[in-house]
């Protein structure tokens, strides 16, 4: 794959992510916002509503209430006419005139009270006073018949006491069970609002914990991403949430912004890359003099003295010549490997023959300035998963910092070897100038640097703990100035550590 | 007959290997030399009069060479072998009286010719580069 494609096939991947989140089912904060106070004006209607209904009630518990207390009135004003009569023998007209006005009023009445709860023995009720009224008609038909003298009404006397005392008692237990109703819907009307109080209070609570928490969630998700992007990990932000909020805007505008970051990313390495290339150019271009050199005086040689030379010493300066030719390829080679543009790809690398091809690419600026390179390098290591190039990188980065740092008595040592745990490490170390203790800290940051202008870009150091942090392995330094600056590259090796 | 007494200095072998039975033709005593440590040795116990270096070598360069030779013997002739002739490295050899440089890649015959005109300009007249023998 070119790396055209690869980038296409980058973008289309991030565009599909973009889509996948734009695509998920929307419950927005604003909607979980809306509905949360649409349920407290529900419940506030139906309370309000209730309240409502419970004041109906009462008020019409209050009139059959009132109507019970007329109609009682009416009765017993009824029945002390009657006892009138009894005693004194008049005022029976006025008794059956309340006893008609108590009838009507219960004629009126009784279908209201049929759709009361209460059970209600209105018939018996009726019934009695239309026994109670018909003894009275009885009463005033035998007084018509009979002007001078009456005959013994005993019977109807305990009659309409016993119909009157029926209608007073009933109508009195109608009356208090009404009225125990108002009693009871009075005390729902109190209670209700306390408790809705208590209730809504409780859903409040309730309902601010779950939209802060909702809300939160996805705002401290989004600060780890970005402590991970921090660390150079430009994988897009994909949040588990099934659906499309407020934060998935700003999700989606990370996604790009780290599209941006990786390319810009990506061309910082390339650049860094080719200064590295431009050092090196000059290196290899002795490097590639010496086998060049060898090969001229032994062609020369061989033209020159041909005839003073026996067959066995033809054949050893020409295996000279074929030997110095290969030695040229390989020096072309390592420079063409350094710097040819091929696809990133993850693979098992032995770090200690790394390190040492590396190293030989800055032979000859080493050579140049005539420090010596030391290698050490521990055996049987297990590889680390890399990219070759990346890594080759980071350590020509190293040593060709090294090389800056060191005068005429310099001396570099590079070392491989176990770390801790799941790591092996390699070591850069210069005897040079050392690193003042206020630069320290800022020497992984782009852009510093503490070369004259032209001389350095400020992003070798930068860059390279970029590429090793997506190795998942760190970059530390140590340093004394005047002694010695240790550059230590920790990776973690394969298979011990999937995240290699 | 006298013979100038030639040091040959280079790390890469070959190049020593190829030249000396060149420069013994020419009339020299050659001795060659991989190794600039073991070189530095040989110059501060014998004198050389004409010294053949390369400047790029590891530990001690052609400088520290040239500079040995010269407080021995200041009329000894140093002919630097560089990379490249504009490096930093050939400018300092020829500022602290180097005699001639040459740059590498280069034909064994100029470098005898270089040899030559040293070792006649130091009186030693039977030395020649013999040129004519081989471009017949």
């Amino acid at each position: 794959m070119t790396p055209d494609e690869n980038a296409i096939d980058k973008k289309d991947g991030v565009i599909d992510n973009e889509k996948e989140l734009l695509e998920r089912p929307v419950f927005s904060f604003r909607l979980q916002i809306i509905l949360g106070f649409f349920t407290f004006f529900i419940l506030s209607v139906v309370v309000t509503v209730g309240a409502l209904i419970a004041i109906n009630q009462i008020e019409k518990k209050f009139s059959n209430v009132q109507t019970w207390e007329r109609f009682l009135f009416n009765i017993e004003q009824a029945r002390r006419w009657e006892k009138n009569y009894f005693l004194y023998g008049r005022n029976l007209e006025e008794a059956l005139s309340t006893t008609a006005e108590a009838k009507g009023l219960l004629d009126e009445n009784l279908k209201k009270f049929e759709g009361s709860e209460i059970p209600v023995y209105k018939e018996t009720i009726k019934k009695n006073l239309v026994l109670y009224q018909s003894n009275l008609l009885k009463l005033r038909q035998l007084e018509r018949e009979n002007p001078e003298r009456m005959p013994p009404v005993d019977d109807i006397e305990s009659n309409l006491r016993l119909y009157g005392a029926r209608i007073v008692n009933e109508a009195e237990n109608l009356a208090a069970s009404e009225h125990e109703m108002v009693i009871r819907w009075l005390q729902l009307v109190q209670k209700v609002p306390a408790y809705f109080l208590v209730f809504l209070f409780f859903l409040m609570i309730y309902m601010t914990r779950f939209l802060s928490r909702r809300f939160m969630k996805p705002l401290k998700y989004l600060v780890n991403e970005t402590r991970r992007i921090a660390k150079g990990d430009f994988t897009p932000v994909q949040p588990l949430r099934k659906f499309r909020d407020e934060f998935t805007t700003v999700e989606v505008a990370i996604n790009r912004m780290l599209r941006e970051l990786e390319s810009r990313q990506n061309s910082l390495i390339e650049s860094h890359k080719l200064r590295a290339v431009g050092i090196l150019t000059a290196g290899v271009a002795h490097e590639l003099n010496n086998p060049i050199n060898n090969i001229m005086l032994t062609a020369h040689s061989l033209l020159d003295e041909y005839d003073d030379l026996t067959k066995p010493e033809h054949i050893d300066m020409i295996k000279d010549i074929i030997g110095e030719t290969d030695r040229s390829r390989s020096i072309v080679h390592n420079l063409l490997d350094f710097t040819r543009e091929n696809k990133s790809s993850f693979e098992p690398i032995d770090l200690g023959s790394l390190v040492e091809e590396t190293t030989k690419l800055a032979k000859n600026q080493a050579r140049v300035r005539g420090v010596p390179i030391k290698l050490d390098m521990q055996s049987g290591l297990p590889p680390v998963m890399g990219d070759r190039q990346k890594l080759k990188q980071v350590f020509l980065n190293l040593v060709l910092n090294a090389l800056d740092a060191v005068d005429k008595n310099g001396l570099i040592q590079v070392r491989v070897r176990y770390h801790k745990l799941n790591f092996l490490s390699a070591q850069v170390e210069d005897n040079g100038s050392g690193i003042d203790p206020d630069v320290l800290p800022h020497i992984f940051d782009p852009f510093f640097t503490t070369k004259p202008v032209g001389k350095g870009t400020g992003l070798g150091l930068s860059v390279s703990r970029g590429l090793i942090n997506k190795h998942g392995g760190n970059i530390e330094v140590e340093s004394r100035p005047g002694k010695y600056t240790v550059f230590t590259v920790i990776l973690p090796y394969y298979p011990a550590s999937p995240t290699g | 007959m006298k013979r100038p007494e030639v040091l040959l200095i280079d790390d890469e072998p070959i190049v020593g290997q190829r030249l000396k039975t060149g420069l013994e033709k020419m009339g020299c005593a050659v001795e060659v030399s991989k190794d600039p440590k073991e070189a530095m040795a040989w110059v501060n116990e014998k004198r050389f009069d004409i010294v053949i270096t390369d400047i790029m070598m590891p530990e001690i360069n052609g400088i520290q060479l040239l500079e040995a030779v010269k407080e021995i013997n200041p009329d000894a002739r140093v002919i630097i072998i560089t990379g490249f002739a504009t490096s930093e490295l050939a400018r300092e050899s020829m500022e602290k009286g180097a005699y001639d440089m040459i740059a590498k890649p280069f034909k064994p015959a100029d470098l005898r010719a270089m040899v030559a005109q040293a070792a006649n300009e130091m009186g030693f007249t039977d030395v020649t580069d013999g040129q004519e023998r081989h471009d017949a």
